[in-house]
């Protein structure tokens, strides 16, 4: 058996560390979380030379190894912890050429705790661009490493990475400074209460606020030969350690590294000028947003429109080919239609990761974080807040995960209460099936009617969450402090297989992770709606025919009142009809409210639901949307799916809390019930409202 | 005899589809993993 080498891909942020973990792993990679919390686990496997597999991991990024987020102690706990079966045997320290100095601090740390260590210098094809030149024989023999000058985007220099990972037996495991140098006294003293334990890694126990693996702080405290200090002498000893490393480096580097700024050409100044201008880069990122939204319409309806057809006719085919019975028509009628209503949306929501990559990749994603901050400053939040809010438009999860790098509790809070009123990919569904049947498809000045509908939403979805939050700073009481700080990376193109990974990754978790929920959603509902109780149920076809037997129908038509008949008297008919009273005055029927009670587990259960509800009975090939534009009103007559009642039901969906799975982040991101509840309650009640005036306005 | 087959199938769905959703939603008792952990910082609430 062939030997696995475990590998930890360690870095700061933005240095280009999962484009290096994309070359290694290909799309042997999967995504998953850490044991016990919620920050995500990126692993792979990749082949080396002579038969060697290595285990890697993409650990999240981090600029030291002093933890001040939850992401950054996953870093820490993995390389203190040797009984971890994660525990690297090799740890590749991916930096960015142009970043070498900082990028270093964490690279000497890591040396500290006497792992196998290799320095990756990423984006070298930027080196002759930026005038840098690295003597590498002299950096290796400094760093007391092997380096590997990588350029992800060129292609070259991961087979030499490959190489240095198969001969990691070979590397220096000695650190390249001695930083217990800033205080010689206090560390013998440490050295010789704990004889048996890395130093370094004691450090790190003392001076972090968390304990990791079988070292405790306490347990350190507890030892009467040593005394540790109190917290303000070990942030200065924290402070003394940061310079005596930078010192290191600024010596390894004046000799190690050449910059000719002379023939460095840098764009860069020039773009951000631009980008970030007060008027302009607002406007440029209108337009950008505007040219996405037109997008998503323009290049899916094709694939959608034939998706949809698709479904429809598997759909009769399964009737055609399956022996007649209830479980035929569990599949034909809830299982695929239910599936097909999730399905359809595939195209869009994989075009609108593919722009949200492309922006991200280009670097110009940062840049409108640092436009927004001046934006978020007036209603109490910070910069930092945006991230948890653009996130939050492909899912309120990760989003509200994502503000854990938000320092002050209050402005965490309050980016956590706000966030799932941005417009989530759940809504996304909800909201495309709507405006295709209630917005005229015309256009204005080149732009559609039902994308600009779109984008109107996504903003009105901001709007509420940054309006919210303004009310909130006013009444939340608790004393915090702010600040704000953002790194820009250079501008980049975007690495197609970066993008289509990401694609491939948030598309793939959108429709599994519904599409469960969905299937099973979908069976449930078709049971409900296929079997009821007592004699209206029961006696359908006898009751329809007598009361119709004057009434010369088809025997088609016939059919089709006594399967509406049916369903009206089924479970979900009875349930429907129970909630009915409190939907009425917003323009639905029992239905809708059926799915809009259903799809408070997950929002895309909407469209689903629906399409389960108007399959059962049906003998016909027919879209979804089609299905939905032939309902009609029962009370008042005339389409169901109206402009009134359309406007109504998208302010509902743009503003209810309509998700478990976020219900139970909050409370976990919280530990309170009390917040998700105030969530659950006072978005919804207002959603309901809004959507109320509406339909009443309107109709 | 075939309805019978297709009935009891649709029930096993049902029964199935009712489990799943009943553990998504932790109605019935998930498998303990290790406790939370503190984010590191004072003010955080998560302590």
């Amino acid at each position: 058996m062939s030997k696995q080498i475990n590998v930890a891909l360690i870095g700061n942020p933005n240095t280009g560390k999962t484009s290096v973990f994309n070359s290694l792993t290909g799309l042997n990679q999967k995504v998953g979380n850490y044991p016990g919390i919620t920050v995500e686990k990126k692993e792979g496997i990749c082949k080396l030379p002579r038969g060697v597999k290595a285990h890697i991991i993409d650990l999240p990024g981090t600029y030291s190894l002093n933890a001040s987020s939850l992401d950054e102690n996953v870093v820490i706990e993995l390389l203190l912890n040797k009984n971890d079966k994660d525990f690297p045997d090799v740890a590749v320290v991916v930096s960015d050429v142009e970043n070498l100095k900082r990028n270093l601090l964490l690279y000497t740390q890591i040396k500290d705790l006497k792992i196998p260590t290799i320095l990756v210098i990423n984006m070298s094809d930027r080196m002759a661009y930026k005038g840098i030149q690295l003597d590498i024989a002299y950096l290796e023999k400094e760093l007391q490493t092997k380096i590997a000058l990588v350029s992800t985007r060129k292609n070259k220099g991961i087979d030499q990475l490959k190489e240095l990972i198969t001969n990691y037996k070979e590397l220096s495991t000695e650190p390249c400074l001695n930083a217990s140098e800033i205080d010689k006294e206090y560390f013998d003293k440490l050295r010789k209460a704990f004889p048996n334990q890395l130093l370094y890694k004691l450090w790190l126990v003392i001076t972090q606020d968390v304990n990791f693996g079988k070292i405790d702080r306490n347990e350190i405290d507890a030892i009467n030969s040593f005394k540790t200090k109190g917290k303000a002498d070990l942030k200065r000893l924290q402070q003394k350690e940061t310079i005596k490393r930078y010192q290191f480096i600024n010596n390894t580097l004046k000799k190690g590294q050449t910059i000719d700024l002379k023939s460095a050409k840098d764009l860069r100044i020039k773009l951000d000028r631009i980008l970030t201008h007060k008027v302009w880069g607002y406007l440029i990122f209108a337009v950008i947003l505007l040219t996405i939204f037109q997008a998503i319409y323009d290049w899916s309806s094709v694939p959608m429109d034939f998706i949809d057809s698709a479904f429809a006719s598997l759909s009769e085919w399964t009737k055609n080919v399956m022996p007649e019975g209830a479980f035929t028509s569990l599949i034909a009628e809830g299982i695929i239609p239910g599936l097909g209503g999730i399905v359809i949306f595939i195209p869009q929501i994989a075009f609108l990761f593919l722009f949200i990559s492309v922006l991200e990749e280009t670097g110009y994603m940062s840049r409108v974080v640092f436009l927004m901050d001046r934006i978020m400053r007036r209603f109490g939040l910070s910069g930092k807040s945006v991230v948890p809010l653009i996130s939050g438009t492909a899912c309120a999860i990760p989003a509200i995960m994502a503000t854990r790098n938000i320092e002050s509790w209050k402005e965490r809070l309050i980016t956590i209460l706000v966030t799932p009123f941005t417009t989530c990919s759940a809504r996304l569904p909800v909201y495309l099936i709507i405006i295709s049947l209630v917005i005229p498809e015309g256009r204005f000045f080149g732009l559609s009617y039902q994308a600009l509908t779109l984008m109107l939403l996504y903003l009105i979805g901001f709007g509420a969450a940054i309006i919210s939050a303004w009310i909130l700073n006013k009444i939340l009481k608790i004393k915090s402090k702010t600040f704000f700080v953002v790194e820009m990376p250079n501008y980049k193109l975007p690495l197609f297989k970066n993008v289509a990974l990401t694609v491939l990754e948030k598309t793939k978790s959108f429709v599994f992770g519904a599409g469960k929920i969905i299937l099973a959603i979908s069976i449930v509902l078709w049971f409900l709606a296929s079997y009821g109780s007592g004699d209206d149920f029961n006696n359908a076809e006898e009751i329809i025919t007598t009361q119709f037997a004057s009434e010369n129908l088809s025997s088609e038509e016939l059919q089709q009142k006594i399967s509406s008949h049916q369903l009206e008297h089924s479970f979900i008919g009875i349930a429907g009809h129970a909630i009915e009273p409190a939907i009425r005055p917003l323009g639905y029927d029992w239905k809708i409210g059926i799915a809009i009670v259903s799809s408070f587990a997950a929002r895309e259960v909407f469209v689903g639901t629906l399409a389960t509800i108007y399959s059962v009975g049906s003998d016909e090939e027919e879209t979804i949307k089609n299905r939905m534009a032939g309902e009609v009103n029962p009370i008042l007559g005339g389409p169901l799916f109206n402009f009134a009642s359309g406007i109504s039901l998208l302010l509902f969906y743009a503003f209810a809390m309509q998700c478990m799975s976020t219900l139970a982040v909050v409370k976990r991101e919280t530990n309170s019930w009390k917040w998700p509840m105030y969530q659950l309650v006072i978005m919804s009640a207002f959603a309901y409202v809004v959507a109320l005036i509406a339909y009443q306005v309107l109709k | 005899m075939n309805t019978i087959i297709q009935n009891i199938l649709v029930f096993i769905a049902v029964a199935l589809a009712i489990w799943f959703l009943l553990h998504k939603y932790g109605v019935l008792p998930k498998k303990k993993t290790s406790g939370s952990k503190a984010c590191g910082q004072d003010d955080c609430g998560c302590h």
